[in-house]
């Protein structure tokens, strides 16, 4: 009896343990080791050499699964970079006339699993909303889908970015 | 002969090693990683963590019981058996506990309900639902096993339901790289897991399987007689060529598997009750469940399929110039053939052993024949179980047997009970824990 109640505290108390760690300020760690490139939201303007306003549209083999493909509108497009996360790859694509972002779309938006696809295909149009009503990259992560958002945002800031839009 | 045959692994190593393994899993989770927040991720990921520390736990659970010689020797088939049913409690509560966790927090994320979602993942996914039949199996194991269970099995039947594990654990291992978030995307990780998996199964079939065959070709052994030794207990002489080269001790005792008809399936472990003779071995068995009953039939000529030695309660083990011999019941058969082979000087050796009444104690003609050709002291302590006024293994009564009894290394086998009162009484009258040295047949 001893023993049960041992092993139940000790295994909550791990598992407490450990996701409390993550869940506070400690991400830095498991973000320098992750394989895809910094996560950071609010870090530096991603100025990757792949993000070009000008340029080509990435290979379309490159399997852009998002529930949206690209579009043009009037005004001029701006490639954000494309941003790997633990799930998949994200990279959007915003028109801008003057300082008015007229419409936001995804380059890629694919991902690693049936699972990850079902998430995105529910975050994806629910970013690309936000963004068009904050007119800026001030768009809250949606629960659930953390790692989308963060991939998504960053994307987003990149090309606001070389749109001169703050 | 194999090179080293008092080393091993010991208990402490042991732990640690399994400790480090389930380290290194924990580990994993938090390289892959990001941020938990909101119920939903603390869910998932609690989920996932108990799932890989299941995943993880079953494969040491199946190499505690592989029979490695390193484990067997080192940590002790009994200290194995009882790693096994613990941990097996533990992680068939974490499969369980990964199962509810998974469900409730994609729910969350899903903002759905947990009946819903948990419907939409068993149908959507086939590995998934292939690992739910496994959590099944793994349930009803568990339930088998528990000690109301185990009381009204019998040990063939239990051990047959026990074989599910295999099928669980396969059924259970598709699900983890094609939906686990650990591995999905991690390649090496999905190598090093698979290996380990490997790894376990090389060393069940190595060990559990072609070393056994190879034995029972090289030693070929028969019955050579079977002879009723008093109430309910019976000897079985096994007679065989070179089984010196065995290396089998006195304190050892076998796996065996008797090839007739109604108990070929069945493997039993049985200590040696006798030194092992180059031509020759003995068990002594008491007569409970069906296994051992029909041990009583069987006939000269019968073959014997045995897998061994087992057991690290030899002479090897002992430390000091002084030994003793604790027995309980049917506990005796390893002492008994530890008394006639354990080395000591006359006087140095004593047996106390202890039964319900003097009908009880089983190769008594035997003991005393040894007992006076060794010069050896023999105590038999007699009486029904414990009362608050009597007490044949309480610490003045063994000092008062053993004056000098904190200078003795001990051999203690018995049943449980006995054992723990045993050891209780040995510690208090001042025998260092590590000149214990016991092991329990409780299956």
């Amino acid at each position: 009896m001893k023993r049960i109640v041992l092993s139940v505290l000790g295994t909550v108390i791990g598992l407490v343990g450990l996701l409390s760690f993550k869940s506070h300020g400690h991400t830095a760690v498991g973000a320098t080791q992750l394989p895809s490139a910094a996560l950071n939201r609010t870090g530096a303007p991603a100025t990757s050499p792949g993000s070009s306003s000008t340029g080509a549209p990435p290979d379309p083999s490159s399997s852009p699964t998002g529930s949206a493909s690209a579009t043009s509108k009037p005004g001029r497009n701006y490639d954000g970079s494309a941003v790997e996360t633990q799930y998949g790859t994200v990279q959007v694509r915003v028109a801008v006339t003057g300082t008015k972002i007229t419409d936001v779309s995804f380059l890629q938006l694919t991902s690693t699993d049936d699972r990850s696809a079902y998430i995105n295909s529910q975050a994806g149009p629910m970013l690309l909303q936000e963004t068009l009503t904050a007119q800026s990259a001030k768009v809250d992560v949606i629960s659930g889908a953390t790692y989308t958002s963060e991939g998504y945002l960053q994307s987003l800031q990149s090309a606001l970015d070389q749109a001169g839009i703050k | 002969m194999p090179l080293s045959r008092r080393g091993g692994i010991g208990p402490g190593l042991a732990f640690a090693l399994i400790a480090a393994g389930g380290l290194a899993v924990t580990l994993l989770w938090w390289h892959d990683t990001y941020r938990v927040s909101g119920l939903g991720d603390w869910l998932t990921n609690a989920g996932r963590l108990t799932g890989l520390w299941a995943g993880y736990a079953v494969v040491v659970l199946l190499a505690l019981m592989a029979r490695v010689p390193l484990l067997e020797r080192g940590v002790g088939a009994d200290r194995l058996a009882r790693w096994h049913a613990l941990g097996g409690r533990y992680t068939v509560s974490l499969s369980v506990t990964h199962t509810l966790l998974i469900s409730w927090g994609y729910a969350v994320l899903d903002h759905r309900g947990v009946i819903g979602q948990t419907a939409s993942l068993v149908t959507g996914y086939a590995d998934v639902l292939m690992a739910t039949v496994a959590l099944g199996l793994l349930v009803a194991v568990g339930v088998a096993s528990t000690r109301a269970a185990r009381r009204r099995l019998r040990y063939e039947t239990w051990h047959f339901i026990h074989l599910y594990t295999y099928l669980a654990i396969a059924l259970a291992f598709s699900h983890q790289f094609a939906t686990g978030a650990d591995f999905v995307r991690n390649q090496p990780a999905r190598w090093l897991w698979s290996a380990m998996y490997l790894l376990v199964a090389g060393l069940l079939l190595w060990f559990r399987l072609l070393v056994p065959v190879l034995g029972y070709f090289r030693y070929p052994m028969r019955v050579a007689a079977v002879q009723p030794e008093g109430r309910d207990v019976v000897s079985v002489y096994v007679s065989g060529r070179s089984l010196a080269d065995l290396g089998a001790e006195s304190g050892q005792f076998f796996r065996w598997r008797f090839l007739t008809r109604g108990l070929w399936w069945a493997a039993n472990p049985y200590s040696l009750s006798a030194a092992p003779r180059p031509d020759l071995l003995r068990i002594t068995v008491k007569v409970s469940g069906g296994h051992s009953s029909a041990l009583r039939t069987l006939r000269p000529g019968t073959r014997v399929f045995a897998e061994g030695p087992y057991g690290s309660m030899t002479a090897a083990r002992l430390r000091r110039p002084k030994v003793l011999l604790l027995a309980g019941g049917v506990g005796i058969t390893p002492l008994r053939a530890l008394l006639e082979s354990v080395p000591a000087a006359p006087g140095d050796l004593t047996l106390l052993y202890r039964a319900r009444d003097a009908d009880d104690l089983i190769l008594r003609h035997e003991i005393q024949a040894i007992a006076a050709e060794r010069g050896c002291k023999v105590h038999y302590l007699l009486g029904p179980s414990r009362t608050d006024h009597h007490d044949q293994l309480s610490a003045q009564r063994l000092i008062r047997l053993v004056p000098d009894l904190r200078d003795h290394d001990v051999f203690l086998c018995g049943p449980e009970k006995m054992m723990e009162r045993a050891r209780d009484s040995l510690l208090q009258a001042g025998v260092p824990r590590r000149h214990i040295h016991r092991e329990s047949f409780t299956f």
